[in-house]
């Protein structure tokens, strides 16, 4: 029998909150190990292997020792997936690139003598490919664990994953919720990627964009839009820093 | 026929609902309350039924297409096993309004009328549908416009309220027989019948929406303004976000995608709403997008509402139920609004026509999902990008094709791909295609070996009609991959048996580099021929190639042409190559003098259902995966969205 990719998770500044998502299978994780050996995991198990095919990888990139960790990671692996949104694209992380990493600790942490400390060494936040390349992409804070089988099928098979580069309103639209705006909120799904089933807007919460932007918040037909629901450049520009700060949007052949 | 009618009383509707419910046989929708809008959904009480609605979220399509749909069921351990499902349960569909059913009907006739769409079918079939006349008039609603806010056909039992009891109208035996079985009713007296009336009167009053161009001008009102800045205008403002054909009760297009378990052992084909308006709508497997500006995409769902379908049909896919307006966010999707604009500027010269009429219609009936197990019997390469693969059908029937006819080839857990056909026709189970690695499943078929199994659905699409061919002379040119059904062509036609049909022939060919021919033997073979003039080009040749032939693109091949050869009144040109290449080469072949009307080509679309159902291929009206993909350049010339 053909040996099995091995396969191993890891993370950088983040939650932890996708991982969790994938330990979530529950006892679909058994079909993950039919298809995958899972050689290093630190949220659920205690072996480590540096010797993978695969590297999944969530989080963003934050200092010169995450840098180096990161390739590091690439250099072992054959294959490097980002994985939700602070990997993709920094994320919530990047809220703290408003401001310089040094009045970010000055804030954080007051006069404390950080010197020589790597750990508190922080520059501006970074997504993987701002590092190293990475091969696939799985949006989503946190991802969508149907995604998540999807694209990790897709690999064992060798197929290109699949992965929306359409707006949230499409899935919005199928699940038949009443549109947020017509609810006098306002939301992100109309430029944003979708994938996630809209689950945000079917739980009447507006979305945030963590799937990044599929068009960006200054093209005529957003403008038109704030303009129609008596929205300011400034509401999209706020609601966009959560997980889009200084992010254009995605390319179409992304 | 004259409809009966009956009357009941709300109290005893109630009970008859709350019997269906209890009893079992089937599963009972009705449209309720959701927040303040409203929605198809399964009942669990009469109580719970508003029948006084204004218009739903999404229209009751979703029960006969619904938003994801299980087409086939596959395993990937075994060599090639897939089922057709189908669960559903008999249902009852209590409060579609009038505009609704009549949306049904005109969906009936794309999936109905013709290759059969199974799962459609089954749905319908097991459906009863009691439709209710509309008492509120929803904000963006133009039905009454669109003659659709009242109707006598469509249902099986249709309710009008009138006062204390509700009017029945008996539109089907079935809906006479389930108010037999389940309610308690009387017949209608003139009174409740003049009810009926100044019911539907009163709510007549209510359109705030109105269409000022009659539905039967729409088709010449848009098609005398194809052009007109309207369409750029307003699509800056489209988020291309596709809710306006997401909530339309005349949408029907879909795509179909591959879904497999994690463990790899087996999957599902899933059909699910896809949307005109999404640029990857039109996306082929070498990436190119054949309705690549929103201009276009936009124009194309108003055209399809008012031109297309109804050219093809005869109803305007609109029914005014202004759902789509209350879905667009910059309110550019409404045709109430965007038919009234463009009266302003309705002008006279409608002379464009974007619909091709089909002469023999093929009727096939029946499975259009499900492929048939083939064998690949050889693989062979043809070039570094290409390889031809022999195929079998394990059924061993002939696959009785034409040259120019095409097959999905499927590949579960990865999904259907077209591909031309490059073997004439014969009396064989086997054929040959030729696969270039672009896409999933290209680039999984050639990495499969002789004995794999693999899907076959078709033949599809038109084909050449062998007989126009007859008695003239033939130039056939290919570019690039279009050698691959011209293959099929040429070799037809130098079969002995049929070669006395046609006089000479001559035969151009043009690839990208030396290493993209492909069939050079046949090529070889057919240089030798007395009879049949073959010429060669390739468009770029680096030093290192061996290359001896012309250098130059397909149109330095023409003035080699023998004039002698070439009667151009009498000679039939075919033209099969990558888009970019047509326009060149009918200005190569007008110059030569042939007609316009002795010109095919082939044309490359995204063919997804190959059986013109899933709307992916369509050149303005067209399905080119049926009408097509050969057509007359003649026909096809008036098609601005063609080449």
């Amino acid at each position: 029998m053909k040996q099995k990719p091995r396969v191993a998770v890891f993370d950088f500044a983040d939650c932890e909150g996708c991982e969790l998502e994938i330990a979530d299978l529950e006892e679909e994780v058994l079909d993950l190990i039919e298809i995958v050996d899972i050689v290093s995991f630190r949220e659920v198990m205690k072996d480590h292997s540096d010797d993978y095919d695969i590297a999944i990888v969530e989080g963003s990139i934050m200092r010169p020792m995450d840098e180096k960790r990161l390739r590091s990671i690439r250099n072992h692996a054959k294959i490097l997936i980002a994985l939700g949104a602070c990997a993709t694209m920094g994320g919530v992380n990047k809220i703290r690139n408003q401001w310089m990493p040094e009045d970010v600790k000055k804030e954080v942490y007051g006069t404390a003598d950080l010197k020589g400390n790597e750990l508190f060494d922080v520059f501006q936040t970074k997504a993987l490919n701002e590092v190293v390349p990475v091969d696939y992409y799985i949006y989503g804070c946190p991802i969508d664990r149907d995604e998540f089988k999807s694209v990790i099928t897709a690999i064992a098979l060798g197929k290109k994953p699949e992965i929306p580069r359409y707006p949230v309103c499409v899935e919005c639209k199928k699940n038949e919720n009443i549109c947020q705006f017509e609810l006098g909120s306002f939301c992100l799904g109309p430029i944003t990627r979708a994938g996630c089933k809209a689950i945000c807007p079917t739980h009447n919460s507006p979305c945030e964009g963590c799937r990044g932007l599929i068009k960006k918040a200054d093209t005529e037909c957003v403008k038109e839009v704030l303009d129609r629901y008596k929205l300011s450049y400034e509401d999209i520009r706020r609601r966009c820093t959560m997980y889009n700060y200084g992010r254009k949007e995605c390319s179409y052949d992304e | 026929m004259k409809q009966q009618v009956k009357t009941i009383t709300k109290k005893d509707f109630s009970t008859f609902v709350n019997t269906l419910i209890k009893d079992g046989t089937y599963e009972v929708i009705g449209v309720q309350a959701k927040g303040k809008r409203f929605a198809f959904d399964t009942l669990s009480s009469a109580g719970d039924l508003r029948l006084d609605y204004d218009v739903t979220i999404l229209p009751p399509k979703k029960y006969f297409l619904p938003q994801y749909e299980m087409l086939l069921k596959f395993s990937l351990q075994k060599p090639f096993e897939g089922k057709e499902t189908l669960l559903d349960a008999p249902r009852i569909i209590i409060g579609v309004h009038p505009y609704d059913l009549i949306a049904l009907e005109q969906t009936d006739r794309h999936y109905l009328d013709q290759q059969q769409d199974n799962f459609y079918k089954k749905r319908r079939e097991n459906t009863l549908l009691i439709g209710v006349d509309i008492q509120s008039v929803s904000e963006r609603s133009f039905a009454a416009s669109m003659n659709t806010n009242t109707t006598d056909t469509g249902f099986d039992l249709l309710l009008t309220d009138i006062g204390a009891n509700y009017a029945v109208t008996i539109g089907t035996e079935k809906g006479e027989k389930i108010l037999k079985k389940y309610a308690t009713v009387k017949d209608a007296t003139s009174t409740d019948l003049n009810k009926i009336k100044t019911a539907r009167n009163t709510v007549l009053k209510k359109y705030k929406q109105k269409v000022k161009i009659d539905k039967k001008d729409w088709s010449s009102l848009l098609v005398a303004n194809y052009d007109h800045a309207i369409w750029e205008e307003r699509a800056d403002v489209c988020m291309e976000c596709s809710s306006c054909t997401m909530v339309c009760p005349t949408c029907f297009c879909y795509d179909v995608k591959e879904d497999v378990s994690l463990n790899l052992k087996q999957g599902n084909r899933i059909r699910t709403w896809d949307g005109c308006m999404l640029k990857d709508f039109t996306k082929v497997g070498s990436g190119e997008v054949f309705r690549d500006e929103v201009k276009e995409r936009y124009r194309h769902r108003f055209f399809r509402k008012g031109n297309y379908l109804p050219e093809r049909y005869g109803f305007v896919a609109c029914v005014g139920c202004g759902r789509c307006g209350i879905a667009c966010l910059p309110d550019i999707a409404d045709p109430c609004n965007l038919i009234n604009e463009l009266a302003h500027f309705n002008s006279e010269s409608d002379t464009g026509k974007y619909f091709i009429k089909e002469d023999n219609e093929v009727l096939e009936k029946g499975i259009i999902h499900l492929p048939r197990s083939a064998t690949i019997k050889k693989v062979t390469k043809c070039n570094e990008l290409d390889s031809l693969f022999e195929i079998e059908l394990d059924d061993k029937k002939p696959l009785g094709h034409k040259p120019g006819q095409f097959v999905e080839v499927s590949l579960y857990g990865y999904g259907e791909a077209p591909f031309g056909i490059s073997t004439p026709p014969g009396n064989t189970p086997v054929f040959e295609i030729m696969v270039r690695q672009v896409g999933n499943v290209t680039k999984k078929l050639c990495s499969l070996q002789p004995g794999d199994k693999v899907g076959i659905r078709g033949p599809l699409g038109n084909g050449f009609d062998m007989k126009t061919l007859e008695g003239k002379t033939l130039l056939f040119t290919s570019g690039g991959t279009g050698m691959v059904p011209m293959r099929s062509l040429i070799n037809h036609v130098l079969n002995p048996k049929e070669r006395n049909k046609f006089k000479d022939i001559i035969i151009l060919y043009g690839a990208k580099r030396p290493k993209e021919i492909t069939f050079m033997d046949d090529v070889d073979r057919w240089k030798k021929i007395h009879d049949v003039q073959c010429e060669l080009t390739v468009d770029k040749c680096e030093p290192s190639e061996c290359w001896g032939g012309c250098t130059g693109l397909i149109t330095t091949l023409f003035p080699k042409i023998q004039a002698d050869k070439l009667d151009s009144k009498n000679t039939i040109a075919v033209v099969i190559g990558p888009p970019v290449m047509y326009k060149f080469v009918i200005k190569c072949l007008q110059t030569l003098g042939i007609p316009d009307d002795n010109i095919y080509v082939s044309l490359e679309r995204r063919m997804k259902c190959g059986v013109a159902k899933c709307g992916h291929c369509q050149i303005n009206g067209v399905y080119v995966c049926k009408e097509g993909p050969v057509f007359n350049y003649g026909q096809l010339k008036q098609l601005p969205e063609a080449l």
